[in-house]
């Protein structure tokens, strides 16, 4: 089939004039199962090499090539032209990230809202005395198992109309990012992680208005997490932090 | 305010789900209901501090303009009650947000259910108002200008708290209060917790309150004599809108003035939760500017802080003879000017059904003993 394909054009390098502008392009022979990356590959390899946008592992696992396709926050590795239907098709850059050029947003103030949550393990017990890992049961892992698949890919966080009108709200991705440690029985930096997190650019700029959940590639459940980490924030503990001596206790009889 | 274009415009541009809809129609009614609650609670303190001010803006809230608006009002309430309560379930259970579409649906069909009882009772006021023959419409110019205080009012508060921001910007020049720490968190905690508990308790009042003054007493009945006043056992003698209130307020069951408390009551929690509202709204839209976000953040504060104690006095005080008459004065001055009989010569409101009872009143011939 014939498919037209409009894209947000942006050069800061242009002679004149320096203003976004949409272009088409028009390929054919485009099968069902073309992904909407392939498209744009053949846009970049046969009509217009200028075109850019980031794209690495091309297989939903990076997190490089999110955009705004037909509306709606999606990988474009991950989108199929069966999934969208109809033969036109509309790319634009994810909303709310300083566009670079065409489809590149520049995610450092995206990465900067990740730092903050402290996304990395924090235990400064001793190892466990046989050398080997800190064990966890299986319902305990389970928790925050859903969070753990996070590329930060940035789709949820720019489809937040909070996070457009406010780009100093944390932003999903980076409280889903904290949801992972502050559930995780292992780790002991949770109280502050929902300290930062409570702070009035935290969890309480989420509006619940569901945009992310499914603009989350992964389809992890974005809003419920971001639910979790305010009811743990209104509690001062989150669930199973209470617990974590208990099961260390359990770990070492056992 | 390109922070407010952008979103509003991508808003409308981004294919969210139905979540989004419910979001923006959130903001839009409880933007109105704050800007109604301010409007309703100074006019109402009215009662109290100008009674002739408070006859003559009930008879703008019967004008055509504001019965569009009262409907729009009675929507807006009751929208934002069931979307609200959507909110605070999914709020406190988060693992069940696979059902907070069908929850949105929900929302809007129990709208839809509640607004058609309650639009027919009141169509069928507004058709009764006009099936009268002397009743006072008043011209838009008076409409405008009874209306103009609040709005220069709100202009005013506005402007005031963008110069007091601009003040305290000067002093606070290197510290920027959005990255506090500690203190800025509790605050906020308090209030999402405060928001869904409030929201739940002004359910049950603002529709009760909605039921009595909007639905079964109706706005047009406020000013018509020998009406048996909603929640009383009195009768409204004059016909004014002062003795309405007066009457309610002094009512007591069982040696309790139980609609001055519910009124109180709805008055406390509406304007902490409505001005909160507002704070969560401008400041979205603000944060990356300092002296609008202090700015918003002053008006809120100031704003609720002075509707609160306005409402609030005026319910301490009480409504007199004296207050009831000078009423009656002014709604028989109103209907000598405005009634549509007005341009005859023969007519004298104070032969005529709808407005003798206020006349009486005013000249001294009907006593009205309040409390009866």
């Amino acid at each position: 089939m014939d498919v037209t394909v409009r894209i947000r054009r942006f050069n800061p390098e242009a002679q004149n004039n320096k203003k976004p502008y949409w272009q088409e392009f028009t390929l054919t022979n485009v099968d069902e199962t073309d992904r909407v990356l392939d498209l744009l590959h053949r846009i970049k390899w046969e009509q217009d090499g200028t075109l850019s946008f980031r794209r690495s592992c091309a297989h939903g696992v990076c997190g490089s090539d999110a955009m705004r396709i037909n509306g709606i926050n999606r990988l474009a590795c991950k989108i199929l032209m069966r999934d969208l239907g109809g033969t036109k098709i509309q790319v634009e850059p994810i909303l709310g990230l300083p566009v670079l050029k065409d489809l590149i947003v520049d995610m450092e103030p995206f990465f900067a809202h990740y730092r903050e949550v402290m996304p990395f393990f924090v235990n400064d017990d001793p190892v466990p005395a046989d050398g080997r890992e800190r064990l966890q049961t299986q319902e305990d892992r389970e928790r925050f198992d859903d969070t753990t698949k996070c590329i930060l890919c940035a789709a949820c966080t720019t489809s937040c109309p909070s996070f457009w009108a406010n780009g100093k709200y944390v932003g999903p991705a980076a409280i889903v990012q904290a949801h992972r440690f502050i559930f995780d029985t292992r780790d002991q930096a949770a109280l502050e992680r929902l300290n930062i997190l409570a702070e009035p650019n935290g969890v309480w700029r989420c509006r619940t208005i569901y945009n992310c959940t499914p603009a989350c590639p992964r389809e992890i459940e974005v809003t419920r997490a971001i639910g979790e980490v305010k009811l743990a924030i209104q509690k001062g503990t989150p669930h199973g932090i209470i617990q974590v001596h208990e099961i260390k206790e359990r770990v070492v009889n056992s | 305010m390109s922070s407010l274009v952008l979103t509003l415009r991508e808003t409308l541009r981004y294919r969210g789900a139905v979540g989004q809809w419910s979001w923006v129609l959130h903001r839009l009614t409880g933007l109105g209901v704050v800007f109604f609650f301010i409007l309703h609670v100074i006019g109402t303190s009215w009662a109290v501090f100008a009674p002739a001010l408070y006859e003559k803006e009930i008879k703008v809230y019967q004008s055509p303009l504001f019965t569009l608006g009262e409907f729009a009002l009675t929507f807006a309430v009751v929208y934002h009650a069931f979307n609200g309560m959507r909110i605070a379930i999914f709020d406190y259970r988060p693992e069940w947000w696979k059902h907070q579409q069908r929850a949105a649906y929900v929302v809007f069909g129990l709208t839809i259910l509640t607004l058609i009882p309650t639009f027919a009772i009141m169509f069928s006021h507004v058709l009764a108002h006009y099936a009268q023959a002397e009743i006072i419409i008043l011209p838009i110019p008076t409409i405008i200008e009874a209306v103009s205080p609040f709005i220069i009012g709100m202009a005013l508060a506005v402007i005031a708290a963008v110069v007091l921001s601009g003040v305290v910007g000067l002093f606070t020049r290197n510290r920027d209060m959005a990255t506090n720490t500690g203190r800025g968190s509790r605050v906020e905690r308090f209030w999402w917790s405060y928001m869904r508990v409030s929201g739940l308790l002004i359910v049950p009042l603002v529709f009760g309150h909605l039921a009595m003054v909007h639905v079964i007493q109706g706005v047009f009945h406020l000013t018509t004599a020998d009406y048996v006043i909603v929640g009383t056992t009195a009768v409204n003698q004059s016909g004014t809108v002062v003795e309405f209130v007066g009457e309610r307020w002094n009512y007591l069951l069982a040696g309790v003035a139980i609609w001055r408390f519910y009124d109180v009551a709805l008055l406390a929690l509406v304007a902490a939760h409505g001005f909160n509202g507002l704070r969560y709204v401008l400041t979205d839209f603000t944060m990356s500017r300092p002296l609008l976000r202090r700015a918003a953040m002053y008006a809120c504060f100031i704003g609720g802080a002075i509707t609160l104690s306005i409402g609030a006095a005026s319910m301490i005080a009480t409504i007199d003879q004296t207050a009831v008459q000078i009423a009656a004065e002014e709604q028989c001055r109103l209907a000598q000017a405005y009634s549509i009989n007005a341009g005859d010569a023969n007519w004298n409101p104070s032969q005529s059904d709808l407005f003798r009872a206020a006349c009486e009143t005013a000249e001294g011939t009907l006593p009205v003993i309040l409390g009866r």
